[in-house]
């Protein structure tokens, strides 16, 4: 042994490896350490995070001021407040297709026709991308799973790992929605917080199904793909492209926009925010060309078809993940 | 506590149609325990078993009483498991970190595990660099900080695949003495896996041999180098030709092994080698008995094996 390492065992003997006698927590302590332990290695290591943050309370905060600044006095503080919020929770999902309740007729509150931010989706997307797609596909890469199926049960691990994008999905989506729902309220003022309070479950409910969706499909591509780049390439194609291609091509040949919504997973999720709404009738405009969904006419689109399509989506990622963590990296 | 900390009873694990390991019973006893095998031998399927990263097809297993099959947990809780695989760690994260997550994924608290990943990477001598990023360690001290993330939770098994792969000879040195440490001054049990023979033989005093996933002969090692025929090292000058050929017209088995010449041991070889060197009229330089190696005993055991298939 080096003189180094000869000190370093007088310090031991100094400090004493000690005998462990205190009480192991529990599993759920244990899960969520994995969680947590991505979340703040993810922090430590990407300044991406750091940036979409800081841009997405920007972002939020402009908004604030604007919708506080040019209020129209025609419309009620709680028509404010759902009028500027549910827009800007679907513009999570909404890269290119609009879609507006049936009897949303009246502005957000500023005159100036839907209100939805193209661009933190895409940062969103991005960002959930970047560092999700890593989430498992390290582990194969750096072969840690090994370390972590020696010391946890697979299910502990793969609950773990979606803890983690829950951690994620929360600190970037929901959070500063919620945060600023509550800037609008105070800000907005004379309003019965019962009253509002659809709209805040209403931020919660969907972007809470926004961080699912995205966990479900992240994570099985990063346990099939096994590599970070091809997860991300694969997420991002079938997220991002697939809600650009899949409608331009159905309509510019006239196809049936009932069929290709139920392929287009982010066209879904919007979907998804309206039914959450207690909307039942849809105006979609795709390229120009408006169709209107009745959700509730017993023929065509119906919701059970949406959060079917939505529930199969996620189970179908999570079954890839199960399969994956139990069997092919079990070998 | 019993005197064995691992038994297994007819414990078999199939890919398929593709053995892992098959009807392996076993009972590993306290202390330092070698798991001997060339690669594909069974080693690794058999550890990892043990710690419930596979389960097996057949058969039974309790580490240190517990079942490995319902009692899985405790049994994790218990053993200290350092990978055979380079890589197994984060490579952006520090060695600290790395260390002390390990701990909270068996259980100990945010500041116990910090404390307890401090004190190990002391212990295996990284203590000056247990805040650099483990993509910027050498081979050696990633393995040193495999075995800091296997000892954190206080284990009282360590179980070591192949910790000296890739090694060079310093480091190798460094990692064998830091596992006899930990049975001598920690009081740990230590199973160590690998396919080098030296280094089960240096570190440990009971061996299981592995073939083809099935157990070939387990004991301790004094008990399988011991009984089983030596050889006679002699160096002649003059005739070592005709010296040979005598030795060998006598039906002796005769090698030459780095510039001596084995006689393998029976009855009264010695004074057939001193007869053939008259004979020959070799005079003899040096002459000495080799003691059986578990290297000797692991040739035979492979030799008999091929003998009967």
């Amino acid at each position: 042994m080096s003189d180094k390492s000869n000190q370093n065992g007088a310090y031991v003997r100094k400090f004493s490896f000690r005998p462990y006698t205190g009480v192991r927590r529990g599993r759920i302590f244990r899960m969520w350490s994995i969680s947590w332990q991505w979340w703040i290695h993810e922090w430590d290591r990407s300044r991406a995070i750091k940036i979409l943050i800081g841009f997405q309370l920007f972002t939020l905060l402009i908004t604030n001021i604007m919708v506080l600044t040019f209020k129209n006095p025609i419309l009620s503080n709680e028509q404010i407040l759902e009028d500027t919020l549910i827009p800007l929770v679907r513009g999570i999902v909404s890269f290119q297709t609009t879609i507006r309740g049936g009897q949303s007729n009246h502005d957000n509150g500023f005159g100036g026709g839907t209100f939805s931010i193209g661009g933190t989706s895409l940062f969103i997307l991005l960002l959930a991308v970047l560092v999700g797609s890593g989430l498992i596909a390290d582990d194969i890469t750096n072969k840690t799973n090994e370390i972590y199926y020696a010391k946890l049960e697979k299910y502990e691990y793969i609950m773990g790992k979606f803890g983690a994008f829950f951690i994620f999905g929360n600190v970037i989506i929901t959070l500063p929605y919620v945060l600023e729902f509550f800037l609008l309220y105070i800000g907005l003022g004379n309003m019965d917080f019962i009253a509002v309070l659809p709209v805040l479950a209403h931020v919660i409910l969907f972007t809470e199904l926004i961080n699912l969706t995205y966990a479900a499909i992240i994570l099985a591509f990063s346990s099939l793909t096994g590599r970070r780049l091809y997860a991300g390439l694969t997420t991002f194609m079938l997220l991002f492209l697939a809600n650009m291609i899949i409608p331009s091509l159905a309509f510019a040949q006239g196809g049936e926009v009932g069929l290709q919504l139920l392929g287009d997973v982010l066209t879904l999720l919007l979907i998804g925010s309206y039914i959450i709404d207690g909307e039942s009738i849809i105006r979609l405009d795709l390229l120009g060309r408006e169709h209107t969904l009745n959700l509730a006419n017993g023929i065509g689109i119906e919701t059970w078809m949406i959060f079917g399509s939505l529930g199969l989506i996620i189970s179908l990622g999570i079954a890839i993940v199960v399969f994956q963590v139990y069997r092919r990296h079990s070998m | 506590m019993s005197a064995e900390i691992i038994t297994t009873d007819r414990l078999s694990k199939f890919y398929g149609s593709i053995r892992g390991i098959d009807d392996v019973s076993i009972k590993v006893p306290t202390g330092g325990v070698g798991f001997l095998g060339p690669n594909g031998a069974g080693k690794t399927t058999l550890i990892r078993t043990l710690l419930g990263i596979i389960r097996p097809t057949k058969g039974s297993g309790y580490v240190l009483g517990y079942n490995i099959k319902s009692e899985i947990n405790q049994v994790r809780d218990r053993i200290g498991y350092i990978p055979e695989f380079n890589t197994s760690f984060i490579p952006d994260m520090t060695a600290m970190k790395f260390v002390a997550f390990c701990g909270r994924m068996n259980g100990l608290a945010n500041a116990e595990s910090k404390q307890r990943a401090s004190d190990s990477l002391y212990y295996v001598g990284l203590g000056e660099e247990r805040y650099r990023k483990l993509g910027t360690f050498s081979l050696g001290m990633k393995q040193k900080v495999k075995l800091a993330s296997a000892l954190v939770h206080d284990p009282e098994i360590i179980i070591a695949d192949e910790p000296t792969n890739g090694l060079d000879p310093t480091g190798r040195t460094q990692m064998l003495e830091l596992i006899r440490n930990l049975q001598t001054d920690q009081n740990k049990h230590v199973i160590l896996s690998s396919h080098l023979l030296r280094d089960v033989e240096q570190t440990t005093d009971y061996a299981i041999v592995f073939s083809e996933g099935e157990i070939l002969a387990q004991g301790k090692i004094k008990d399988l180098t011991s009984g089983r025929s030596t050889s006679i090292s002699v160096k002649v000058k003059y005739h070592q030709e005709q010296f040979i050929r005598n030795l060998k017209d006598k039906g002796f088995e005769v090698w030459d092994e780095g510039g001596f010449i084995e006689v393998k041991k029976f009855n009264d070889t010695e004074k057939a080698i001193f007869i053939a060197a008259y004979d020959s009229g070799a005079e003899i330089r040096y002459f000495g008995s080799r003691s059986s190696t578990l290297e000797d005993v692991f040739v035979d055991l492979f030799r008999n094996k091929e003998g009967i298939q």
